[in-house]
């Protein structure tokens, strides 16, 4: 790890004057950055610790809404998020408790790493990413693999989701890391139904429109069969080909789809 | 009498709370300094120019060492004097120590290693089977070839015959204890190095040769390990060396312990193999006729190489008659870490082989496994003399005791009704499959090299009755000391709280050979044996000539000694024994009788004994993803007359977990520059606690041992690693429900594998 000064503001409106110096580095719960840092990848020269902010901490359920602060870690959305039981299970599953009890989801959320959990729910739900400076549709936020609509400094102070009528997430994971093999989460609304993707897809999160299409005319996982992603684009590593993740995609929607209920 | 008695682990206390002192644990004299190495990037190819300037340069850095800085190439081989301590400018494998790193602490050595600018002119690597076998890249001059009968004619007139290949990885060892050392630089150039090995005298021996000094003026000590599994029986020696030469070289104690990912980068690992086979049966799936292929990539240097692969062909048959057999053995060097010893060596890799065969052949001729494999058991040991099968290295198998073993695992674990349930489940379930597997093992114990098989122990008494044993076994968590301390206390008619267990000491007992071959107990037991009786013996001598009474009437037990009827406490009697001027100190010595073996012709007698086993799994697979789990495991395990059933039955449970382990979730991945992938938690998965089977039933077959071992017990480290082979099995299983054809399952059968055996079974 190089060396770095670090701030710890209280509000988002310091934080955000912290990131205007060049070079500063957003710090939430660390637990992407600070690997990150150890082994030398990045080199900022000040972090902006978000940890000490309150005002974006927290869940709160409101008119078929959830809103979850953007400093908000796993566990306490896990404990928090029961008005929508998809999203607080997805962040009970999230890592091991380490991960849980440090890690945030506007962390997640703004790294957008393709192997995340919360992409899927992000995207798979049609949350709404609320930042200091203004509002982002889930479908315009998420722009490939480590890549966001967020501009330089701008914070993820909380993410909005409308609460769906079914929801579920499922993920296989890779069983050293526990990170998302494949995951997809699934969201049934009165216009439509979600199906988001994770872990697979070298673009990153991404939308399986052919089975939202095909189960929002009929929500069962029998809509699905004879669906399938193609392999190309998929990500292929030491831990499974592209091929398999592809074949897991369509396994694993059928399961979300079933677990929704 | 405290031995067959389920004592706990001597140190469980001091393990669980964290007071059991590792090398890392060992508080440092002042001014001690550490040591890492600069690791070579590529692997293969010519250093031009090695820049270490900014190394030199660090903070805390006190010197760097090159190769050619060294007192010579201080060679840290076991047996082929092919492995440099840093490389020089020839790269052999990506991974490799270059440089070493002098510093005044572990982080700052660590930290100045990444600093080098290294330039390479790579050549190509050999780095799989294939690319060695096409440029003829192998240690002896060509495959070791072991022959029993006309294996060829066999096959051609058998009713049927069929051919396969079954590809098995590799495995890291993961001992929760990394590899570490300690120098400590004595009087007129003596050296006492502390390390973490289970081979303390080949690490005296390296260090002596390193520093051009003899094996007496240095000392190696070795309390115990966090696991060793084998990956402590050679590959220790870099670190003791390092320590040993910079120590000389300053005149200042110096550490060295890897990192764990370093630790994966430089060490070796269990062999990976591929097995061909060839094979002729008839109608019961009765062998007449196999030729096997071994091929196996041992990395970079020769290492352990040719035993390992010895091993693996010696377990050939595991526990069938073959009457004509042939196995061919390919010992290949790439550019990889050199593949070491690993709880096995080697035997696990060549008896997955033959129960690949097994299996195969029943799926062919439509039997239940069970029933192919038994019908090629050998004869079984109650049979008259004459009909005595040996081995296909000509050994008679003379205790053979896998037919009871095998009908009681099977009666105990229901194994006739669970075989229909499964089919029944089968029938009902179309996506998730169940699998049954009842696998047995057969393991050799002996050393392979004959002259390793002795061990020498040290015991004083003191006049105060306490006792102190000493021998060549190393701690590694597997409750050795605890078992030779029961002998002890056994021989003196002691209480076990009345032995000090005291750490492994060169300077104590000589010329040891590495605790491995699953020998501890056999070899240190005995040793420690004939020293408790010579000082008894002496006891009982003197205290019978003073009561005027025959040796015999002096009897230990109970704490007391008894004398012609007259009854004292051993404190008592060590005092008068000591007032009477007699020496309470002696050594003991034990060689393992009857074994004999010529490893070139592949005949003799390897083996003193077998230990023998059976394990069934059911395991159930989601054939829509290939994920699987092991339902329950039933292992009946022969421990001969049990030392210690309680570490026993802990060594049959672990041993069964680490080889589940390697043929399921241990996967060992090197990209197409050897680079290899997979070097630490987040990507290499060992099983934990929780990956163990929900229903786990594990007991000992107890009955003495036919040859005369300590207390009649047999060696138990090994022999359970190869139960993990039933899991193995019973995925297959799973996948036969699926589809027509056999289920060629490679290993590890991971989640994709499954899947993709499941595509070529249906795909029929």
């Amino acid at each position: 790890m190089y060396a770095f000064d670090i701030e710890r503001p209280t509000t988002v409106a310091e934080a955000v004057a912290a990131l205007k110096d060049e070079d500063a580095q957003a710090l939430s719960g660390g637990q992407t950055l600070i690997p990150t840092l150890k082994q030398r990848l990045a080199s900022p020269s000040k972090l902006v610790s978000l940890s000490g902010i309150a005002e974006t901490k927290g869940v709160s359920a409101d008119g078929g809404t959830v809103t979850v602060g953007g400093g908000t870690t796993h566990a306490a959305v896990a404990a928090g998020a029961s008005a929508y039981p998809a999203l607080a299970a997805l962040a009970g599953g999230i890592g091991d408790p380490a991960v849980r009890n440090r890690g945030t989801i506007g962390g997640s959320v703004a790294n957008n790493d393709p192997a995340a959990c919360y992409p899927a729910a992000v995207l798979g739900s049609g949350a709404t990413v609320v930042t200091n400076a203004r509002e982002i549709a889930a479908d315009d936020y998420f722009q490939g693999m480590f890549t966001t609509a967020l501009d330089e400094g701008e914070i993820i102070t909380a993410v909005k989701f409308p609460v769906p009528e079914k929801a579920a997430y499922i993920k296989f994971e890779q069983p050293a890391s526990r990170f998302a093999l494949v995951g997809v989460f699934v969201a049934k609304y009165a216009d439509g139904v979600r199906v988001a993707v994770t872990g697979a897809s070298e673009e990153g999160v991404f939308r399986w429109t052919e089975a939202e299409a095909a189960l929002s005319g009929n929500f069962s996982a029998g809509a699905l069969d004879g669906l399938s992603v193609s392999a190309d684009g998929m990500i292929s590593d030491l831990h499974g080909t592209g091929a398999y993740r592809a074949h897991l995609v369509a396994v694993l929607t059928k399961r979300a789809v079933a677990a929704a209920g | 009498m405290s031995v067959s008695k389920p004592h706990p682990h001597d140190s469980a206390p001091l393990h669980v709370t964290g007071a059991a002192r590792y090398i890392d644990d060992i508080p440092l004299p002042a001014n001690t300094l550490h040591l890492a190495f600069g690791l070579a990037e590529i692997a293969h190819g010519r250093i031009s120019a090695l820049d270490l300037g900014a190394v030199r340069s660090a903070p805390g850095v006190v010197m760097v060492l090159e190769a050619k800085d060294l007192p010579g190439d201080c060679d840290c081989s076991p047996s082929n004097h092919d492995e440099p301590l840093l490389s020089g400018a020839h790269v052999q494998y990506l991974g490799q120590p270059v440089f070493l790193v002098v510093a005044t602490s572990h982080l700052a050595a660590r930290k100045a290693a990444r600093l080098a600018k290294v330039d390479y002119q790579p050549r190509d690597a050999i780095l799989t089977i294939e690319e060695a076998l096409a440029a003829d890249s192998r240690f002896e001059d060509g495959p070791r070839i072991w022959e029993r009968g006309e294996a060829g004619e066999a096959i051609d007139t058998a009713p049927h015959r069929l051919e396969g290949r079954i590809e098995m990885g590799g495995q890291e060892h993961f001992y929760l204890e990394g590899h570490a050392a300690i120098a400590l630089p004595q009087d007129g150039g003596d050296m006492v190095v502390h390390s973490s090995t289970q081979h303390p005298t080949e690490v005296q021996h390296k260090v002596a040769h390193a520093l051009h000094l003899p094996m007496s003026a240095v000392r190696v000590e070795t309390r115990r390990m966090g696991g060793g599994f084998g990956g402590k029986e050679s590959q220790g020696n870099a670190l003791a060396i390092s320590c040993a030469v910079v120590a000389r070289m300053t005149g200042k104690p110096v550490k060295m312990r890897y990192d764990r990912d370093d630790d994966f980068m430089i060490t070796g690992k269990r062999h990976d193999f591929r097995i061909d086979y060839t094979v002729g049966y008839d109608d019961d799936g009765r062998i007449l006729g196999l030729e096997f292929q071994h091929f196996t990539r041992c990395g970079w240097a020769q290492d352990l190489s040719l035993p390992v692969a010895d091993r693996a062909m010696l377990h050939a048959d595991n526990a069938y008659w073959l009457p004509h057999i042939r196995i061919e053995s390919h010992r290949l060097r790439t550019n990889t870490q050199s593949a070491t010893a690993y709880r096995g060596f080697g035997g696990p890799q060549g008896m997955l082989g033959i129960e690949r065969v097994l299996d195969h052949v029943a799926h062919a001729v439509g039997r239940d496994p069970l029933q192919v494999r038994t019908a090629n058991y050998y004869a079984p040991a109650s049979d008259a003399a004459p009909a005595v099968q040996t081995t296909p290295y000509g050994q008679p198998v003379q205790d053979f005791i896998l037919h009871d073993l095998t009908a009681k695992l099977a009666a105990q674990c229901n194994y006739a009704e669970r075989r229909k349930a499964v089919a029944e489940w089968n029938a009902a379930n179309p996506l998730i499959k169940r699998g049954l597997a009842l696998t047995p093992v057969k393991f050799g114990i002996s050393f392979t090299l004959t002259h390793l098989n002795q061990a020498g122990a040290l015991v004083h008494v003191y006049q105060d009755g306490s006792v102190r044993v000493n021998h060549g076994g190393t701690e590694m968590g597997q409750g050795l000391f605890q078992k030779v301390a029961q002998v002890a206390a056994a021989r003196f008619g002691l209480p076990l709280e009345a032995i000090q267990i005291t750490a492994t000491d060169t300077a104590k007992v000589p010329n040891t050979s590495a605790t491995a071959a699953s020998s501890g107990s056999d070899l240190n037991g005995m040793a420690v044996k004939a020293a408790c009786d010579t000082i008894r013996d002496r006891i009982a001598g003197f205290l019978a000539d003073q009561a005027q009474c025959a040796i015999a009437e002096v009897q230990f037990a109970d704490g007391m000694v008894s004398v012609a009827g007259q009854s004292m406490p051993f404190a008592e009697a060590a005092k008068r024994a000591y007032e009477g001027r007699v020496s309470l100190s002696s050594t003991g010595f034990y060689k393992t009788p009857h074994v004999a073996w010529d490893r070139i012709a592949g005949q003799g007698r390897p083996f003193l004994y077998f230990a023998y086993g059976a394990a069934c799994s059911e395991v159930v697979i989601d054939t829509l993803t290939g994920e699987n789990r092991i339902l329950r495991t039933d292992i009946l395990h022969d421990a001969g007359a049990s030392l210690n059933p309680a570490l026993d039955i802990g060594q049959v449970e672990g041993g069964f977990v680490q080889g589940a382990g390697w043929l399921t979730t241990e996967e060992l991945v090197w990209d197409r520059a050897g680079r290899l992938r997979t070097h630490a938690p987040s990507t290499y998965k060992i099983p934990a606690c929780s990956d163990r089977p929900p229903v786990f039933n594990v007991s000992l077959w107890d009955a003495p041992n036919r040859e005369d071992t300590i207390y009649r017990s047999k060696a138990v480290g090994e022999p359970p690693f190869m139960h993990g082979i039933s899991v193995l099995m019973a995925l297959s299983d799973a996948i036969a429900a699926c589809g027509g054809l056999y289920p060629a399952l490679n290993a590890p059968a991971t989640p994709e594998r499954i899947l993709t055996t499941l595509d070529q079974v249906r795909h029929v």
